[in-house]
């Protein structure tokens, strides 16, 4: 059994201007001990999925249309309140983006950590700041900063103290939402190998939700691209970027400017992510996908099967084939297919907008 | 230095007054560019790299030392010089949401820096201006009558690069253009300020904490480290052969979006000093391996290693 499984997640967010269809049916699982990538774009998806696995969302205005999390067995949308308290913070924990909003700024670092484990355990205060300073070591903190307020550690420490507070009751599963976005490239380094050998060390699994495909890399074993809403792509890393299948995530990796080679211009995604309060009937990707055509605008894809765990939602999915193919001349230039460009004057290198962009 | 540089920088300064004493955010920093060509400025949080290009316009007036555009001096430029100077130079801001008035609309915002400066006159050609400029940078004409709330970061920050081409500047200040922005967005605009250069011979000073996109757009980098400049030399060199302690840390930091990647990580420990009331020395001892007696007591001097390659280290011998 796994550890985590969530099936046919719907969620959308009833606001006053309309309906917003946060996420669109997504399944996923996720093993003990296994580190699990969540990527895509801002609006994706992917914050809202994390935070239903907690049963944080409020409601209203957000809604579960559908859906189960199994946790051990255990449906976390159908638990009782007390229930869903022993498993936030001891089975299943959060590391927030932001450090400096995820902390008290009113309660010394070493009170934070002892609140959980105090919580949890119910260990004696004693035994509670033994567990804290043995956390604060782990995370290559002095003891003596244990009395020191959140705003006199600089960012990376801050967020040091976050993993500490997150994995002190020793959860099954850790939730990161983009634990190194808000620092520099190599404090990034310093927590990611932290969050990492931590994570083998008490064989926890990990939900690392990124918009950053190297990060993805070096961390997970296993990954899934959101885009609006769904996951389009779901596999081993090996898979994701050795064989990539869909058209998004191959737009994703031609959009990073790479440090082994050196290219004039870049080949990002033309338009732009879709409204999630008016969403395409068909291909959520198909306004922005070369490969797009009738079928694809009007018939949502399934989640195709290729083999060995690797799922992709695409009607064109084709393994490692480039996205894009040089023309005539031999420039790399955009392979459109499909749908006709009613505006010449559309620069599919990314000039601007094109005839799909809203 | 180069005789045929456009912009020179000698030993620029910029101390802040802070309470507990002097903050020096800019701390001896010398580089020409030639016209035409990209200098990316890289470091990481806090390292004075926004202040050195806002100090190289003028934004924060330098403490110290001298900023010669074209070979004139604009280092403290006032009234009319600054004003001239302002429509060769220009800068694109970070955060296209903070940096636009959220009550003015598209073609106010784009008109503002055109009456200002008297580029064009009367309603009918500014409004041809608007449009030609909106083009130029990719935004359709019916987003004109938008408010910037109603646009997503990209079309803002094209807004904003719409704005400082309007004066029809020789060269400009990007500072962090692409941060807030989502990778595929990311590309549209690199790709956008990239063929404008070629187009226009824009000189770039690209200020960017990001080293993939650095090296995709620069003709030349500059590593900084706490208000002083490690190192600097041509691209591909940095990437190559990098030669300070701390530029190898860096580029063993990144995060490479492959899996066939040997990674050789270079740890450094510790986090960046305070730059308030700095003590002698380099500032990147506490965190280097190689560090010596020497490097907690004299700040290194920038040498010329190869022609072209500007490192500042003690150690360069000893590694």
């Amino acid at each position: 059994m796994s550890l985590l499984e969530i099936k046919n997640l719907e969620i959308r967010f009833n606001t006053d201007a309309g309906v917003v269809h946060a996420v669109n049916g997504i399944n996923l699982t996720i093993e003990e001990g296994e580190s699990f990538g969540l990527v895509g774009e801002t609006g994706a998806g992917k914050t809202t999925t994390a935070l239903a696995i907690l049963n944080l969302l409020q409601s209203p205005p957000a809604e579960i249309v559908s859906g189960e999390i199994i946790y051990k067995g255990q449906d976390i949308l159908k638990m009782s309140k007390n229930k869903l308290r022993e498993i936030r913070g001891e089975e299943i924990s959060m590391i927030f983006q932001d450090p400096m909003t995820s902390l008290n700024p009113v309660m010394t670092i070493g009170e934070q950590i002892m609140e959980a484990v105090k919580y949890h355990s119910g260990k004696s205060a004693a035994d509670a700041q033994l567990r804290m300073l043995e956390m604060l070591e782990k995370v290559r903190i002095p003891a003596e900063r244990s009395y020191d307020y959140p705003h006199q550690f600089s960012g990376g420490m801050k967020q040091r103290v976050v993993i500490a507070e997150a994995l002190a009751a020793n959860p099954a599963l850790l939730l990161a939402d983009e634990p190194t976005t808000a620092l520099d490239v190599t404090i990034q380094a310093q927590v990611l190998d932290m969050i990492s050998s931590l994570q083998k060390e008490n064989k926890t699994a990990m939900l690392l939700i990124t918009h950053d495909l190297g990060v993805v890399a070096e961390t997970c074993k296993r990954a899934a691209i959101m885009y609006a809403g769904e996951i389009v792509e779901i596999g081993t890393v090996e898979q994701i970027f050795d064989s990539t299948a869909h058209p998004y995530t191959k737009g994703l990796f031609n959009s990073i400017p790479s440090l082994d080679k050196k290219t004039d211009r870049l080949m990002p995604i033309r338009g732009l992510m879709p409204d999630p309060m008016d969403l395409p009937k068909g291909c959520k990707f198909a306004p922005r996908c070369p490969y797009a055509d009738e079928s694809c605008i009007n018939e949502c894809p399934p989640l195709k099967d290729l083999g060995e765990g690797h799922y992709c939602k695409c009607h064109h999915a084709d393994k490692g084939a480039p996205l894009y193919f040089p023309d005539e001349k031999g420039n790399e230039l955009a392979y459109e297919h499909g749908l006709p460009v009613s505006n010449p004057g559309n620069d599919f290198l990314g000039k601007g907008d094109g005839p799909n962009g809203k | 230095m180069a005789n045929n540089a456009q912009l020179e920088v000698k030993n620029l300064k910029k101390y802040f007054p802070v309470p507990a004493g002097s903050l020096h955010a800019v701390d001896g920093v010398s580089f020409s560019i030639e016209a035409g060509k990209t200098l990316g400025v890289v470091g990481e949080s806090g390292c004075g790299k926004s202040t050195l290009g806002r100090a190289v316009l003028g934004l924060n007036e330098a403490t110290d030392g001298q900023v010669i555009f074209e070979g004139k001096d604009i280092t403290h430029a006032r009234g009319n010089a600054k004003k001239d100077m302002k429509k060769e130079m220009q800068i694109i801001f970070q955060d296209p949401y903070s940096s636009l008035d959220s009550r003015m609309n598209v073609q106010q915002l784009i008109s503002e820096p055109l009456k200002i400066n008297k580029i064009t006159h009367g309603k009918e050609e500014t409004e041809k201006k608007v449009k030609e400029l909106m083009d130029i940078v990719g935004l359709a004409s019916r987003f004109r009558l938008s408010y910037p709330h109603e646009l997503d970061g990209g079309r803002r920050q094209r807004i904003g690069i719409a704005r400082a081409l309007s004066v029809e500047p020789k060269f400009i200040v990007c500072d962090e253009p692409v941060s807030a922005l989502d990778v595929s967005i990311q590309a549209q605009i690199l790709n956008l300020m990239m063929d404008l250069q070629e187009e226009r011979g824009l000189t770039y000073i690209f200020i960017t904490h990001n080293l993939s996109v650095v090296k995709h757009i620069s003709d030349e980098i500059m590593v900084m480290y706490s208000g002083t400049m490690a190192e600097k030399c041509s691209c591909d060199e940095l990437f190559e052969n990098p030669l300070h302690p701390y530029t190898k840390g860096l580029l063993s930091a990144i995060p490479i979006p492959s899996i066939h990647v040997e990674r050789n990580r270079i740890h450094m420990e510790g986090e960046v000093t305070s730059p308030i009331n700095p003590k002698p020395g380099c500032r990147f001892a506490s965190r280097c391996p190689y560090a010596s007696e020497k490097c907690y007591s004299e700040m290194p001097e920038t040498r010329e290693v190869k022609a072209g390659h500007f490192v500042a280290c003690h150690n360069l011998e000893a590694m």
